[in-house]
Protein backbone atom coordinates (compact mmCIF):
# COMPACT_ATOMS: atom_id res chain seq x y z
CA UNK A 1 0.00 0.00 0.00
CA UNK A 2 2.79 2.43 0.95
CA UNK A 3 3.56 1.83 -2.69
CA UNK A 4 0.60 3.05 -4.05
CA UNK A 5 -0.18 5.81 -1.65
CA UNK A 6 2.93 8.41 -3.46
CA UNK A 7 1.14 8.40 -6.55
CA UNK A 8 -2.18 8.23 -5.20
CA UNK A 9 -1.21 11.00 -4.03
CA UNK A 10 0.70 13.04 -7.19
CA UNK A 11 -2.60 12.00 -8.58
CA UNK A 12 -4.60 13.91 -6.78
CA UNK A 13 -3.08 16.98 -6.35
CA UNK A 14 -2.27 16.95 -9.86
CA UNK A 15 -6.02 16.74 -10.71
CA UNK A 16 -6.92 19.59 -7.78
CA UNK A 17 -4.08 21.39 -9.62
CA UNK A 18 -5.51 21.41 -13.14
CA UNK A 19 -8.90 21.82 -11.78
CA UNK A 20 -7.27 25.18 -11.16
CA UNK A 21 -6.21 25.93 -14.13
CA UNK A 22 -9.69 28.17 -15.21
CA UNK A 23 -9.70 30.17 -12.13
CA UNK A 24 -5.80 30.96 -12.50
CA UNK A 25 -6.57 31.93 -16.13
CA UNK A 26 -9.53 34.12 -14.50
CA UNK A 27 -7.45 35.74 -12.34
CA UNK A 28 -9.05 34.28 -9.32
CA UNK A 29 -7.05 33.93 -6.05
CA UNK A 30 -3.60 32.38 -7.82
CA UNK A 31 -2.14 31.97 -5.07
CA UNK A 32 -4.24 28.93 -4.05
CA UNK A 33 -2.87 27.22 -7.97
CA UNK A 34 0.59 28.26 -6.73
CA UNK A 35 0.13 26.28 -3.58
CA UNK A 36 -1.36 23.14 -5.53
CA UNK A 37 1.16 23.05 -7.78
CA UNK A 38 4.06 23.56 -5.04
CA UNK A 39 2.50 20.80 -3.53
CA UNK A 40 2.18 18.47 -6.44
CA UNK A 41 5.62 19.53 -7.19
CA UNK A 42 6.68 18.68 -3.68
CA UNK A 43 5.13 15.35 -3.87
CA UNK A 44 6.88 14.28 -7.32
CA UNK A 45 10.65 15.17 -5.84
CA UNK A 46 9.43 12.31 -3.15
CA UNK A 47 8.47 9.90 -5.14
CA UNK A 48 11.97 7.19 -6.22
CA UNK A 49 11.40 7.55 -10.21
CA UNK A 50 11.15 11.48 -10.62
CA UNK A 51 13.64 11.89 -7.67
CA UNK A 52 16.56 9.74 -9.18
CA UNK A 53 15.80 11.38 -13.13
CA UNK A 54 15.99 14.96 -11.75
CA UNK A 55 19.02 14.05 -9.21
CA UNK A 56 21.29 12.14 -11.76
CA UNK A 57 20.65 15.80 -14.19
CA UNK A 58 21.88 17.43 -11.08
CA UNK A 59 25.37 15.73 -10.12
CA UNK A 60 23.87 12.94 -7.89
CA UNK A 61 24.56 14.04 -4.83
CA UNK A 62 20.51 14.75 -3.69
CA UNK A 63 20.94 18.07 -4.70
CA UNK A 64 17.11 17.43 -5.47
CA UNK A 65 16.64 17.22 -1.72
CA UNK A 66 18.10 20.48 -0.76
CA UNK A 67 15.59 21.93 -3.45
CA UNK A 68 12.97 19.71 -2.53
CA UNK A 69 13.17 21.06 1.22
CA UNK A 70 13.56 24.81 -0.01
CA UNK A 71 9.98 23.97 -2.16
CA UNK A 72 8.24 22.74 0.94
CA UNK A 73 9.34 25.74 2.72
CA UNK A 74 7.73 27.73 0.23
CA UNK A 75 4.43 25.85 0.21
CA UNK A 76 4.17 26.13 4.32
CA UNK A 77 4.44 29.66 3.63
CA UNK A 78 2.43 30.54 0.94
CA UNK A 79 -0.10 28.23 2.69
CA UNK A 80 0.34 29.29 5.97
CA UNK A 81 -0.29 33.27 5.07
CA UNK A 82 -3.48 32.33 2.97
CA UNK A 83 -4.54 30.17 5.63
CA UNK A 84 -4.25 31.85 8.52
CA UNK A 85 -5.88 35.56 6.74
CA UNK A 86 -8.43 33.01 5.50
CA UNK A 87 -8.96 31.62 9.02
CA UNK A 88 -8.89 35.48 10.19
CA UNK A 89 -6.19 34.62 13.05
CA UNK A 90 -3.96 37.71 13.21
CA UNK A 91 -1.87 36.31 15.62
CA UNK A 92 -0.94 33.37 13.47
CA UNK A 93 -0.31 36.01 10.15
CA UNK A 94 2.00 37.89 12.39
CA UNK A 95 3.95 34.21 13.59
CA UNK A 96 4.61 32.89 9.88
CA UNK A 97 4.60 36.00 8.05
CA UNK A 98 5.68 38.84 10.81
CA UNK A 99 9.43 39.38 11.63
CA UNK A 100 9.56 36.51 14.80
CA UNK A 101 7.62 33.94 11.70
CA UNK A 102 10.57 35.55 9.07
CA UNK A 103 13.54 34.93 11.27
CA UNK A 104 12.35 31.64 11.70
CA UNK A 105 11.97 30.66 7.83
CA UNK A 106 15.57 31.98 7.70
CA UNK A 107 17.08 30.39 10.55
CA UNK A 108 15.75 27.06 9.17
CA UNK A 109 16.58 27.72 5.53
CA UNK A 110 19.99 28.60 7.18
CA UNK A 111 20.64 25.59 9.02
CA UNK A 112 19.45 23.49 6.45
CA UNK A 113 21.77 24.67 4.17
CA UNK A 114 24.77 23.67 6.79
CA UNK A 115 23.93 20.73 7.39
CA UNK A 116 23.46 19.54 3.95
CA UNK A 117 26.55 20.83 2.56
CA UNK A 118 28.25 19.39 6.31
CA UNK A 119 26.99 15.60 5.16
CA UNK A 120 28.56 13.49 2.97
CA UNK A 121 25.48 13.30 0.29
CA UNK A 122 27.01 11.42 -2.57
CA UNK A 123 24.79 8.46 -3.70
CA UNK A 124 21.49 9.26 -5.20
CA UNK A 125 18.45 7.83 -3.34
CA UNK A 126 14.92 9.46 -2.25
CA UNK A 127 14.64 10.89 1.03
CA UNK A 128 18.05 9.95 1.42
CA UNK A 129 17.01 6.94 2.95
CA UNK A 130 19.99 5.10 1.64
CA UNK A 131 22.98 6.94 3.14
CA UNK A 132 24.64 6.69 7.07
CA UNK A 133 22.53 8.76 9.18
CA UNK A 134 24.41 10.43 11.37
CA UNK A 135 24.01 13.35 14.01
CA UNK A 136 24.05 16.05 11.07
CA UNK A 137 22.26 14.08 8.93
CA UNK A 138 19.41 13.61 11.38
CA UNK A 139 19.55 17.02 12.06
CA UNK A 140 18.86 17.92 8.32
CA UNK A 141 15.76 15.69 8.29
CA UNK A 142 14.48 17.11 11.76
CA UNK A 143 14.73 20.74 10.39
CA UNK A 144 12.79 19.67 6.77
CA UNK A 145 9.93 18.27 9.24
CA UNK A 146 10.32 21.70 11.92
CA UNK A 147 9.32 24.50 9.33
CA UNK A 148 5.92 22.48 8.32
CA UNK A 149 5.08 21.58 12.07
CA UNK A 150 5.67 25.04 13.08
CA UNK A 151 3.55 26.68 10.31
CA UNK A 152 0.42 23.96 11.68
CA UNK A 153 1.01 24.63 15.09
CA UNK A 154 0.33 28.48 14.18
CA UNK A 155 -2.76 27.47 11.72
CA UNK A 156 -4.78 24.97 14.00
CA UNK A 157 -6.23 26.43 16.82
CA UNK A 158 -8.11 28.89 13.91
CA UNK A 159 -8.83 25.58 12.13
CA UNK A 160 -10.28 23.97 15.50
CA UNK A 161 -13.09 27.14 15.91
CA UNK A 162 -14.03 27.16 12.52
CA UNK A 163 -14.77 23.12 12.79
CA UNK A 164 -16.48 23.85 16.07
CA UNK A 165 -18.16 27.02 15.01
CA UNK A 166 -21.57 27.92 12.85
CA UNK A 167 -20.20 27.62 9.65
CA UNK A 168 -21.81 25.61 6.51
CA UNK A 169 -21.47 21.45 7.03
CA UNK A 170 -19.06 21.35 4.11
CA UNK A 171 -16.67 23.99 5.06
CA UNK A 172 -16.63 22.92 8.39
CA UNK A 173 -15.42 19.13 6.97
CA UNK A 174 -13.07 20.07 4.93
CA UNK A 175 -11.36 22.46 7.76
CA UNK A 176 -11.79 19.03 9.46
CA UNK A 177 -9.97 17.61 7.04
CA UNK A 178 -7.57 20.03 6.51
CA UNK A 179 -7.03 20.28 10.32
CA UNK A 180 -6.32 16.16 10.30
CA UNK A 181 -3.26 16.91 7.72
CA UNK A 182 -1.93 20.26 9.43
CA UNK A 183 -2.27 17.46 12.61
CA UNK A 184 -0.06 14.60 11.50
CA UNK A 185 2.54 17.11 10.58
CA UNK A 186 2.55 18.04 14.06
CA UNK A 187 2.96 14.08 14.79
CA UNK A 188 5.50 13.58 12.34
CA UNK A 189 8.13 15.89 14.88
CA UNK A 190 8.23 12.56 16.95
CA UNK A 191 9.63 10.79 13.63
CA UNK A 192 12.84 9.69 15.03
CA UNK A 193 10.86 7.56 18.49
CA UNK A 194 9.62 5.32 15.24
CA UNK A 195 12.22 2.50 14.74
CA UNK A 196 13.70 2.79 11.41
CA UNK A 197 11.82 -1.02 10.44
CA UNK A 198 8.94 0.95 10.57
CA UNK A 199 10.07 3.23 7.78
CA UNK A 200 6.28 2.72 6.28
CA UNK A 201 4.77 4.23 9.13
CA UNK A 202 6.50 7.51 8.57
CA UNK A 203 5.94 7.88 4.68
CA UNK A 204 2.21 6.20 5.33
CA UNK A 205 1.67 9.78 8.05
CA UNK A 206 3.67 11.98 5.39
CA UNK A 207 1.52 11.35 2.38
CA UNK A 208 -2.07 10.93 4.46
CA UNK A 209 -0.94 14.65 5.75
CA UNK A 210 -0.61 16.11 2.40
CA UNK A 211 -3.80 13.77 1.04
CA UNK A 212 -6.01 15.47 3.98
CA UNK A 213 -3.95 18.85 3.45
CA UNK A 214 -4.94 19.03 -0.29
CA UNK A 215 -8.81 17.38 -0.12
CA UNK A 216 -9.43 19.60 2.95
CA UNK A 217 -7.87 23.05 0.93
CA UNK A 218 -10.11 21.37 -2.29
CA UNK A 219 -12.73 21.51 -0.16
CA UNK A 220 -13.02 24.53 1.12
CA UNK A 221 -12.74 25.30 -2.69
CA UNK A 222 -15.74 23.32 -3.23
CA UNK A 223 -17.88 24.39 -0.20
CA UNK A 224 -17.87 27.90 -1.48
CA UNK A 225 -18.76 26.83 -5.79
CA UNK A 226 -21.06 25.02 -3.66
CA UNK A 227 -22.36 27.51 -2.28
CA UNK A 228 -22.69 30.16 -4.89
CA UNK A 229 -24.31 27.42 -7.17
CA UNK A 230 -26.87 26.90 -4.46
CA UNK A 231 -27.52 30.41 -3.75
CA UNK A 232 -27.90 30.84 -8.12
CA UNK A 233 -30.09 28.29 -8.61
CA UNK A 234 -32.34 29.44 -5.44
CA UNK A 235 -32.44 32.89 -6.78
CA UNK B 1 -36.20 9.28 23.21
CA UNK B 2 -38.92 8.56 20.06
CA UNK B 3 -42.01 5.89 20.69
CA UNK B 4 -40.77 2.04 20.87
CA UNK B 5 -41.67 0.32 17.61
CA UNK B 6 -43.35 -2.19 19.52
CA UNK B 7 -45.62 0.07 20.87
CA UNK B 8 -46.00 2.06 17.69
CA UNK B 9 -47.22 -1.32 15.70
CA UNK B 10 -49.66 -1.68 18.01
CA UNK B 11 -51.23 1.45 17.99
CA UNK B 12 -50.98 1.46 13.98
CA UNK B 13 -52.61 -1.84 13.87
CA UNK B 14 -55.47 -0.34 16.18
CA UNK B 15 -55.88 2.80 14.06
CA UNK B 16 -55.56 0.62 10.69
CA UNK B 17 -55.96 -2.80 11.22
CA UNK B 18 -55.98 -3.75 7.60
CA UNK B 19 -53.66 -0.94 6.13
CA UNK B 20 -50.47 -2.32 4.45
CA UNK B 21 -47.18 -0.18 4.93
CA UNK B 22 -47.36 1.32 1.75
CA UNK B 23 -51.30 2.46 2.40
CA UNK B 24 -50.30 4.00 5.35
CA UNK B 25 -47.34 5.82 4.14
CA UNK B 26 -49.30 6.84 1.34
CA UNK B 27 -52.14 8.31 3.02
CA UNK B 28 -50.01 9.71 5.59
CA UNK B 29 -47.78 11.52 3.20
CA UNK B 30 -44.28 9.80 4.14
CA UNK B 31 -41.63 8.02 2.52
CA UNK B 32 -41.91 4.13 2.98
CA UNK B 33 -38.25 4.36 3.43
CA UNK B 34 -38.22 6.70 6.38
CA UNK B 35 -40.71 4.32 8.33
CA UNK B 36 -38.83 1.44 7.14
CA UNK B 37 -35.87 2.83 8.78
CA UNK B 38 -37.39 3.95 11.92
CA UNK B 39 -38.95 0.40 12.34
CA UNK B 40 -35.96 -1.19 11.75
CA UNK B 41 -34.27 0.74 14.31
CA UNK B 42 -36.70 0.50 17.09
CA UNK B 43 -37.65 3.81 17.37
CA UNK B 44 -39.96 5.87 15.38
CA UNK B 45 -40.58 9.45 15.47
CA UNK B 46 -43.27 11.78 17.08
CA UNK B 47 -43.75 13.06 13.49
CA UNK B 48 -44.17 9.67 11.94
CA UNK B 49 -47.17 9.56 14.60
CA UNK B 50 -48.53 12.65 13.94
CA UNK B 51 -48.53 12.01 10.14
CA UNK B 52 -50.26 9.15 10.07
CA UNK B 53 -52.71 10.27 12.56
CA UNK B 54 -53.68 13.01 10.18
CA UNK B 55 -53.91 10.99 7.52
CA UNK B 56 -56.27 8.82 9.03
CA UNK B 57 -58.13 12.07 10.57
CA UNK B 58 -57.04 11.20 14.41
CA UNK B 59 -56.03 13.48 16.97
CA UNK B 60 -52.43 13.12 16.86
CA UNK B 61 -52.51 14.75 20.91
CA UNK B 62 -54.76 11.83 21.38
CA UNK B 63 -52.31 9.48 19.50
CA UNK B 64 -49.94 10.40 21.00
CA UNK B 65 -51.43 10.06 24.39
CA UNK B 66 -51.50 6.38 24.10
CA UNK B 67 -48.55 6.19 24.81
CA UNK B 68 -46.73 5.92 28.23
CA UNK B 69 -44.14 8.40 27.36
CA UNK B 70 -47.14 11.33 26.36
CA UNK B 71 -49.29 10.05 28.84
CA UNK B 72 -49.21 14.01 30.05
CA UNK B 73 -51.93 14.65 27.30
CA UNK B 74 -54.42 12.14 29.02
CA UNK B 75 -57.72 13.91 29.71
CA UNK B 76 -59.29 17.58 28.80
CA UNK B 77 -57.04 19.62 27.10
CA UNK B 78 -55.48 22.20 28.79
CA UNK B 79 -55.79 26.04 27.93
CA UNK B 80 -53.08 27.96 27.28
CA UNK B 81 -51.77 30.74 29.64
CA UNK B 82 -52.13 34.55 27.85
CA UNK B 83 -48.58 34.56 28.02
CA UNK B 84 -47.91 31.13 26.34
CA UNK B 85 -50.62 32.47 23.60
CA UNK B 86 -48.80 35.81 23.23
CA UNK B 87 -45.69 33.80 22.91
CA UNK B 88 -46.81 32.22 19.83
CA UNK B 89 -47.28 35.21 17.60
CA UNK B 90 -44.52 35.65 15.43
CA UNK B 91 -42.79 38.82 15.31
CA UNK B 92 -43.58 40.97 12.83
CA UNK B 93 -47.38 40.14 13.40
CA UNK B 94 -46.42 41.97 16.66
CA UNK B 95 -45.20 44.83 15.36
CA UNK B 96 -48.04 44.92 12.23
CA UNK B 97 -50.37 44.94 15.67
CA UNK B 98 -48.11 48.23 16.77
CA UNK B 99 -48.66 50.09 13.83
CA UNK B 100 -52.33 49.21 13.86
CA UNK B 101 -52.66 50.34 17.34
CA UNK B 102 -50.65 53.66 16.65
CA UNK B 103 -52.83 54.45 13.16
CA UNK B 104 -56.26 53.03 13.87
CA UNK B 105 -58.69 52.38 10.88
CA UNK B 106 -55.29 52.53 8.44
CA UNK B 107 -55.21 48.47 7.52
CA UNK B 108 -57.63 45.79 8.58
CA UNK B 109 -56.25 43.23 11.01
CA UNK B 110 -54.14 41.14 9.60
CA UNK B 111 -55.16 37.36 10.24
CA UNK B 112 -52.20 35.52 12.44
CA UNK B 113 -49.41 33.17 11.22
CA UNK B 114 -49.33 29.98 12.05
CA UNK B 115 -47.09 29.06 15.12
CA UNK B 116 -44.48 27.67 14.72
CA UNK B 117 -42.91 31.36 13.68
CA UNK B 118 -38.63 31.52 13.45
CA UNK B 119 -37.98 31.91 17.39
CA UNK B 120 -41.16 29.46 18.75
CA UNK B 121 -39.46 27.69 21.01
CA UNK B 122 -37.05 30.50 22.71
CA UNK B 123 -40.66 32.63 22.99
CA UNK B 124 -42.15 29.92 24.43
CA UNK B 125 -39.54 28.98 26.94
CA UNK B 126 -39.48 32.80 27.99
CA UNK B 127 -43.07 32.81 28.33
CA UNK B 128 -43.34 30.35 30.87
CA UNK B 129 -39.76 30.92 32.94
CA UNK B 130 -40.03 31.94 36.37
CA UNK B 131 -36.26 32.14 36.38
CA UNK B 132 -35.91 28.47 37.60
CA UNK B 133 -37.62 26.70 34.77
CA UNK B 134 -34.38 25.68 32.88
CA UNK B 135 -32.69 24.17 36.32
CA UNK B 136 -36.10 22.06 36.91
CA UNK B 137 -35.85 20.71 33.15
CA UNK B 138 -32.32 20.18 33.50
CA UNK B 139 -32.61 18.10 36.90
CA UNK B 140 -36.04 16.16 35.78
CA UNK B 141 -34.32 15.25 32.29
CA UNK B 142 -31.01 15.07 33.05
CA UNK B 143 -30.20 17.54 29.73
CA UNK B 144 -27.24 20.00 30.32
CA UNK B 145 -28.23 23.45 30.32
CA UNK B 146 -26.19 24.38 27.32
CA UNK B 147 -27.68 21.38 25.24
CA UNK B 148 -30.98 22.87 26.29
CA UNK B 149 -29.83 26.72 25.01
CA UNK B 150 -28.30 25.08 21.73
CA UNK B 151 -32.32 23.74 21.05
CA UNK B 152 -33.74 27.54 21.74
CA UNK B 153 -31.45 28.82 19.50
CA UNK B 154 -32.07 26.20 16.61
CA UNK B 155 -35.77 26.54 17.47
CA UNK B 156 -36.00 23.00 17.98
CA UNK B 157 -37.65 21.34 20.49
CA UNK B 158 -37.80 17.38 20.88
CA UNK B 159 -41.56 16.41 22.18
CA UNK B 160 -40.34 14.71 24.74
CA UNK B 161 -38.26 17.34 26.33
CA UNK B 162 -41.29 20.07 25.11
CA UNK B 163 -43.72 17.55 27.55
CA UNK B 164 -40.89 17.95 30.43
CA UNK B 165 -40.50 21.68 30.10
CA UNK B 166 -44.27 22.14 30.54
CA UNK B 167 -44.11 19.81 33.31
CA UNK B 168 -41.62 21.72 35.09
CA UNK B 169 -43.48 25.08 33.58
CA UNK B 170 -46.66 24.06 35.46
CA UNK B 171 -48.55 24.66 32.25
CA UNK B 172 -50.40 22.78 29.82
CA UNK B 173 -48.65 19.25 27.97
CA UNK B 174 -49.50 20.24 24.25
CA UNK B 175 -47.98 23.99 24.38
CA UNK B 176 -44.45 23.00 23.68
CA UNK B 177 -45.29 20.17 20.89
CA UNK B 178 -47.10 23.64 19.31
CA UNK B 179 -44.05 25.95 20.12
CA UNK B 180 -41.57 23.12 18.70
CA UNK B 181 -44.26 22.69 15.54
CA UNK B 182 -44.99 18.97 15.91
CA UNK B 183 -48.74 19.81 16.02
CA UNK B 184 -50.99 22.68 15.25
CA UNK B 185 -52.88 24.79 17.93
CA UNK B 186 -55.84 23.55 16.90
CA UNK B 187 -55.38 19.93 17.77
CA UNK B 188 -53.85 21.07 20.85
CA UNK B 189 -56.99 22.35 21.33
CA UNK B 190 -56.26 26.12 21.07
CA UNK B 191 -59.78 28.02 21.12
CA UNK B 192 -59.35 29.74 17.20
CA UNK B 193 -59.03 32.94 18.18
CA UNK B 194 -57.00 32.66 21.46
CA UNK B 195 -53.85 34.15 19.83
CA UNK B 196 -55.58 37.15 18.48
CA UNK B 197 -57.75 37.61 21.90
CA UNK B 198 -54.59 37.59 24.21
CA UNK B 199 -53.08 39.98 21.51
CA UNK B 200 -56.12 42.05 22.04
CA UNK B 201 -55.95 42.18 25.98
CA UNK B 202 -52.80 43.62 25.91
CA UNK B 203 -51.98 46.93 26.70
CA UNK B 204 -50.38 49.27 24.62
CA UNK B 205 -46.95 49.42 26.58
CA UNK B 206 -47.06 45.90 27.08
CA UNK B 207 -47.33 45.53 23.28
CA UNK B 208 -44.53 47.74 22.70
CA UNK B 209 -42.52 46.86 25.41
CA UNK B 210 -42.89 42.91 23.91
CA UNK B 211 -42.31 43.87 20.53
CA UNK B 212 -39.39 46.00 21.53
CA UNK B 213 -37.68 42.87 23.35
CA UNK B 214 -38.70 40.64 20.65
CA UNK B 215 -36.29 43.23 17.72
CA UNK B 216 -33.83 43.91 20.64
CA UNK B 217 -32.92 39.77 20.23
CA UNK B 218 -33.87 39.54 16.64
CA UNK B 219 -31.25 42.36 16.34
CA UNK B 220 -28.31 40.49 18.22
CA UNK B 221 -29.05 36.77 16.02
CA UNK B 222 -28.93 39.10 12.65
CA UNK B 223 -25.43 40.65 14.03
CA UNK B 224 -24.30 37.08 15.05
CA UNK B 225 -25.29 35.76 11.34
CA UNK B 226 -23.64 38.70 9.90
CA UNK B 227 -20.56 38.25 11.79
CA UNK B 228 -20.73 34.29 10.91
CA UNK B 229 -21.49 34.86 7.00
CA UNK B 230 -18.72 37.28 7.25
CA UNK B 231 -15.92 34.82 8.52
CA UNK B 232 -17.27 32.55 5.96
CA UNK B 233 -16.70 34.76 3.24
CA UNK B 234 -13.32 35.86 3.66
CA UNK B 235 -12.28 31.88 4.40
CA UNK B 236 -13.70 31.51 0.91
CA UNK B 237 -11.95 34.76 -0.40
CA UNK B 238 -8.48 33.68 0.31
CA UNK B 239 -8.84 29.91 -0.28
CA UNK B 240 -11.85 29.51 -2.82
Amino acid sequence: MTAVLPWVTLAVCLAITIARVPSLIRGENRVVFYIFALITLDILLSIEGPYLAIDALLGGINVTNLILRFLLYGTFLLMGIKIAMGFGSQSAVRAIRGPWGLTVLGFTVALTIFFFVITDTRGSTVGMTGLTWGPSMEAYAALGRFYPGYVSACLLPAIWRTIVGRYPALLRGASALLFLGLALLLISQFFPLIPLVHLWLRSLINYSAVLATAIGLAGIWFSKAYSRRKRRLSA
Amino acid sequence: MPLQSKAFQRWLHGVAPDASTADVCRIAGIKRTTLAQQLVRGKVAESTLVSISRGFHLNPVEALSTFDLYSDLRGAAVPPTGCELVSQIATIDLLRSVVERSEPGSAPAASLSEPPHPTSVRNWVDAIDDGELRHRVSDATGIAPQNFSAHLTANRLPPELAIATSRAGGVGPAGGLVAGGLITEAEAGWPPNARREALDRMSQSELVTLAGERLLALGKTLRRQEQDHERTERIWENLG
